[in-house]
């Protein structure tokens, strides 16, 4: 086999065409990784500087208050979820969904929605990515190299007198075609796997990834290999393979898309900030109890604090009536993240069916960049509101006196916290 | 019959006996009828139901019983943007904006709720309306049909029978096109439809005309770029390979890699970052609810003196108002001013997208066609200008009653107990002064000015494409 | 000791269509036995079958006594094909083609050895070492024929081996089949080329609609008598 395998490299270095699209691989995987690097560290300089601004900001926001009330109003909070070290690779949903917030502690519901959107423009067309190339391009490059593999022979009268020298066809196509798949998985891995040691990626996440691309262009090999061995000219197999790629790529993703979302209906997320908006609007206007009763039932511990007396405006109300607001569209916001949660669980099914959406999916999941990571990360704001809201509320409703060294013990931001 | 239409007509006869041929043109014309036909119902459900939740917005708008002024103006409302009847064929850039604000008192909102957040993840380019059929997957067909369309004459031999019978390859080439314009103009048949669909639900025809125009010069472009390649090249699995490269590079690849560029070229920082430093000068104008904030010592002298009294107390009007509305007003100059920097720099990251175009005739497209659909950037940043200025309108008018239909006293007294609570609202008539909102598409004559840019491009990308297969065409030789 | 070549009632049928029809006959060692035949008479039908690309819908054939169902690989190690109108790649030169199928064919050759092969089929010196799609259609044959020659087979398969020659090369390509036969190797060609089949080999079998109609043998060292051959070619043609 090792002969084989020489004697066909030997082959592939004198053929043009083939090194053509193997340059193409090379040169295509090489922009991308640079352009995910380059994204990725411009995506860290901004956290970067956020992270600096938002203490500034909040140093600022905090100074010279004189009670937890108007404190908690002005001083908001960065979160953040920063690009993983794979994220060069597949950037995912963090171009469609939000990875940074600046919360404080009013109704959540009417903050974590709020996208810091790209350019539009931008959002249509999508990144050149390295999953991009892998999922999508490398399928393409792969019927380009092994698609007339036989039939161009054949059309040159070359066939038969290539199988009879040989003797078998086993030990002439087979490593032919080998060759060239292994030429094209290292051209495309090679910039992967420099990429991955500048940003010091994991080497079993590196090698799981590289595993993937191997496995999925074996799928596509099978699949040319079968639709190559039809008796039919060249045009007529490229033909059928771009047909299929096209099929495989684009339109099985798109129909299943297309069936999971009419299946699993998102509530209109305008309802949830209209509802939220609504109830904390009307509790002006209502008397306090009918605020503070929903809100001890949450926070018995606060049963006692809770008389909110006739004159004046007291932040305890205000901040009961934000609680409550978040209280009342829960159930919506829960159905909200339920439908994206199944949503994306039958997508991951669906994508069985398009090699290419599974790859492109197995690489967010790898870096970090799926639904599900993007949903993990409004937890975790979730989550850090609500250290928020335990940390004023036991000085806020007992009425502690103000003390502003207190502020320094303001719960952090962690991303790593999950 | 002349010898052109008979070469055509040779090409349609092998056409309709290859079996890929019809296999492929028939899965094209399934693929298009039946996005149409979705994209169609979808649209038309979106528009109603948009228009009908804007109302509803305004009557409940209304229908809010006596109240502070203040709490009004936090009460909010929303403006909603309905998609403009060429989205049946281009939903452009609505799917990733979000199409509704809530507009309230000292604050910009973003469009909530793009529907990509909540789509169901599948990769690269999971969504097909029907432009995106026009634009990526009629040139494959065209390149399936066409990539043999010339060579096949010098492959079979027949070339070197038709030049010695005194054809030119000019007459010869001449005839291939025509084949070609006859299969691109029986793929327009849908996209002419749904044209004039959209006519009858209000479109202007000169937009509407355009655009199939603009669409039927791309596939001329590709068609010929096919023909190029057919005369150019000898053999036929070479031109296929060729032009498939082409189609990959100037649809898969170059798109996304301009994307990659005018990010990195054009550096717009994100909502959050411009908002920090915006806060910072924010907290310089000082606080609108708080009348006593130095920051209003000034405007308070001005307005005394404005009116002859020493004190805030005898003005004939509610200082409260005066600083409310004051300070919107510095609040909103300062938010426009950010909010104007924001889109300058995404309209020039799109600007530089556009420019593409002249490597890839898909971007030229693609970019006129949303703007001639209404469906771009710069539509969706007129929407998010025009409900701002619905916002400052109602927000200010409302500020307006505040400092004229509420008394000083009174609103200052309002939290002392339900009775005085009570007192400080004014009659909910006042909240008439919401102005009722519908927003409209550009007018056909802006948005052709627009797509200029694009769609010289593809004229230029045409003249190109036909200058090449008319050259090679003369100088075809066996 | 068995015929390297035998087809013992050897039957085709393509897509429902006769193509050989009881087809018989051996060739010996160092024999050159051509099979004439009009265009659709089956006679590259033949080679292939010999080659195991098509099986046999009846009947058999056999290499060196093997039927070739049996052992597709051994009958093609033991024999070198030249197609018609073939070519190497185009893309590398001659040395290089040679060195790539003599590899493929489990061979390796020297140089030397590939330039006396090359000096057999007359492919001028200064040619060998340029990319074949600069050759003439001749040189490309004396090309593929000097990959026949370095294979050292016992059996050569031609198929139309002098089409597209000019009648020099013709000559010379004739010279060199009866120096192999000679050497001990064992030649079956295809032609439709009478004069040509009658110059060389030392029997024709004539082959009609699938059908082998007629045999005429060289005897007493004289030629086939190529006026007879061609009386029941063309004559058998015209009924």
């Amino acid at each position: 086999m090792l002969g084989h395998l020489t004697r066909e490299t030997r082959f592939l270095i004198k053929d043009r065409g083939a090194l053509f699209w193997l340059l193409l691989a090379f040169v295509l995987s090489i922009v991308a990784v640079t352009f995910g690097i380059a994204e990725v560290s411009e995506q860290r300089e901004t956290i970067a500087t956020l992270i600096k601004e938002d203490a500034a900001d909040r140093a600022n926001a905090l100074e010279g208050q004189e009670d937890w009330g108007s404190a908690a109003y002005y001083a908001f909070h960065l979160t953040y979820a920063p690009p993983s070290d794979f994220a060069f690779a597949a950037m995912g949903q963090r171009d469609s969904s939000p990875w940074k917030h600046r919360v404080r502690m009013l109704a959540l519901e009417g903050q974590i929605h709020e996208a810091d959107t790209r350019n539009a423009d931008f959002g249509l067309v999508g990144r050149f990515d390295f999953a991009f190339l892998a999922a999508s391009v490398a399928p393409l490059l792969l019927i380009l190299l092994l698609y007339d593999l036989r039939a161009s022979e054949r059309t040159m009268r070359r066939h038969d007198l290539l199988v009879a020298t040989a003797g078998s066809s086993r030990s002439l196509w087979l490593p032919r075609a080998l060759v060239r798949v292994t030429a094209l998985v290292l051209l495309l891995l090679i910039p992967l796997w420099v990429g991955a040691m500048i940003e010091g990626t994991a080497a079993s996440l590196a090698l799981q990834a590289s595993g993937i691309v191997v496995a999925s262009l074996l799928v596509w090999w099978l699949i040319v290999e079968l639709i190559g061995r039809l008796d039919a000219s060249p045009s007529i197999l490229l033909t059928s393979l771009i047909g299929l790629w096209l099929a495989l790529a684009i339109v099985v993703p798109a129909v299943s898309k297309a069936a999971i979302e009419a299946a699993n209906p998102v509530p209109d997320g305008g309802e949830i900030l209209l509802l939220q908006r609504e109830t904390v609007n009307d509790a002006w206007d209502l008397p306090a109890e009918a605020t503070m009763e929903p809100f001890v039932e949450r926070h018995p511990e606060y049963a006692d604090h809770s008389e909110i007396g006739e004159e004046g405006f007291e932040w305890k109300w205000y901040y009961a009536f934000q609680q409550v607001g978040d209280q009342v569209v829960e159930p919506l916001a829960t159905q909200y993240r339920e439908a994206r949660l199944a949503r994306d669980a039958q997508a991951g099914l669906a994508s069985w069916l398009s090699p290419t959406s599974l790859v492109e999916r197995a690489f967010e999941k790898l870096a970090g960049t799926d639904a599900r990571s993007m949903i993990a990360y409004e937890n975790q704001v979730r989550a850090y509101h609500g250290e928020l809201r335990a940390f004023y509320y036991p000085l806020m409703f007992p009425e502690e006196p103000f003390d502003a060294d207190a502020l320094s013990d303001l719960p952090a931001y962690d991303p790593q916290e999950s | 019959m002349s010898t052109v239409t008979r070469i055509a007509r040779e090409e349609w006869r092998l056409w309709l006996r290859s079996k890929v041929v019809v296999v492929a043109a028939l899965i094209v014309a399934v693929l298009l009828a039946a996005t149409s036909v979705l994209t169609v119902n979808r649209i038309a459900a979106e528009q109603s139901q948009r228009i009908e939740q804007q109302v509803a917005a305004e009557q409940t708008f209304f229908a809010q019983p006596d109240r502070h002024p203040h709490r009004m103006v936090h009460y909010g409302h929303y403006a909603f943007r309905p998609p403009p009847p060429l989205a049946v064929f281009e939903p452009g850039v609505d799917a990733v904006t979000g199409q509704s604000i809530f507009l309230e008192g000292h604050r910009q909102n973003t469009a909530m709720f793009a529907d990509t957040k909540a789509a169901a993840d599948l990769g690269g380019f999971a969504s097909l309306t029907p432009a995106s059929l026009y634009q990526l997957l009629l040139p494959l067909l065209l390149i399936v049909l066409g990539h043999a369309i010339f060579l096949r004459e010098r492959e079979s031999g027949t070339l070197a029978v038709m030049l010695a019978q005194g054809q030119s390859g000019t007459r010869l080439a001449l005839g291939k096109a025509t084949a070609l314009l006859a299969v691109i103009a029986i793929f327009m048949i849908p996209l002419i439809g749904v044209a004039a669909y959209s006519i009858s639900l209000g479109e202007s025809a000169l937009a509407a005309i355009s655009l199939v125009a603009g669409y039927f010069v791309y596939l001329c472009v590709w068609g010929a770029i096919v023909l190029a390649a057919s005369i150019l090249l000898k053999q036929r699995a070479v031109s296929l390979g060729a032009l498939i490269f082409v189609w990959l590079f100037a649809a898969l690849i170059v798109p996304r890699f301009a994307i990659n560029a005018s990010s990195a070229a054009i550096d717009a920082p994100g909502k959050i970052e411009s908002d920090l430093v915006m806060l910072a000068e924010q907290r310089k104008l000082g606080d609108g609810h708080n009348a006593a904030d130095p920051a209003f010592m000034q405007l308070q002298a001005q307005v005394l003196q404005q009116y002859g009294v020493e004190t805030i107390e005898e003005l004939p009007i509610n200082w409260r108002g005066v600083v409310a509305s004051f300070s919107e007003a510095e609040l909103t100059e300062l938010l426009n001013s950010y909010a104007e920097k924001r889109m300058g720099l995404e309209a020039s990251q799109s600007r530089l997208f556009g420019l593409f175009g002249v490597v890839s005739p898909t971007i030229a497209i693609s970019s006129a066609s949303r703007t001639l659909a209404g469906t771009d950037l710069a539509t969706h940043h007129r929407f998010l200008r025009e409900s701002e200025d619905l916002r400052f309108g109602f927000v200010q008018a409302l500020n307006e009653k505040h400092v004229t239909a509420l008394d000083y006293q009174v609103d200052l007294n309002r939290n002392n107990g339900e009775e005085a609570s009570r007192a400080a609202t004014i009659n909910a008539s006042a909240w008439r002064v919401l102005d009722e909102f519908r927003f409209a598409p550009d007018s056909a004559s802006q948005r052709m000015d627009r797509a200029m840019l694009s769609l010289a491009i593809l004229i230029a990308w045409l003249i190109a494409a036909t200058g090449v297969v008319y050259i090679a065409s003369r100088k075809v030789k066996l | 000791m068995a015929s390297p070549l035998e087809a013992r009632s050897l039957s085709l049928v393509r897509e429902g269509n006769a193509v050989l029809d009881g087809v018989s006959f051996t060739v010996a060692k160092g024999e050159i036995f051509a099979l004439l035949g009009g265009n659709g008479a089956g006679k590259s039908s033949t080679l292939l079958t010999f080659l195991g690309f098509l099986e046999p819908s009846g009947g058999e054939v056999l290499v060196n006594g093997r039927s070739v169902g049996s052992d597709v690989a051994a009958a093609r190690n033991a024999i070198a094909y030249l197609p018609e109108a073939a070519s190497l790649y185009a893309h590398m030169t001659a040395y290089e083609n040679l060195d790539y199928f003599l590899d493929l064919a489990g061979k390796s050759a020297t140089k030397d050895e590939i330039d006396v092969a090359l000096d057999r089929v007359a492919l001028p010196n200064e040619a060998r070492s340029r990319r074949l799609q600069s050759y003439s259609k001749g040189m490309r044959q004396k090309s593929a024929i000097a990959l026949a020659l370095l294979r050292e087979t016992p059996i050569l398969l031609l198929d139309e081996p002098t089409s597209g020659l000019d009648p020099v090369a013709i000559d010379e390509f004739h010279d060199l089949v009866k120096t192999l036969a000679e050497g001990g190797q064992t030649v079956l060609m295809v032609t439709h080329d009478v004069y040509g089949a009658c110059q060389v080999a030392d029997r024709v079998g004539l082959l009609r609609h699938g059908k082998l109609v007629g045999s005429f043998a060289a005897e007493n060292g004289q030629r086939i008598d190529t006026e007879t051959v061609h009386a029941a070619f063309a004559g058998r043609e015209a009924t």
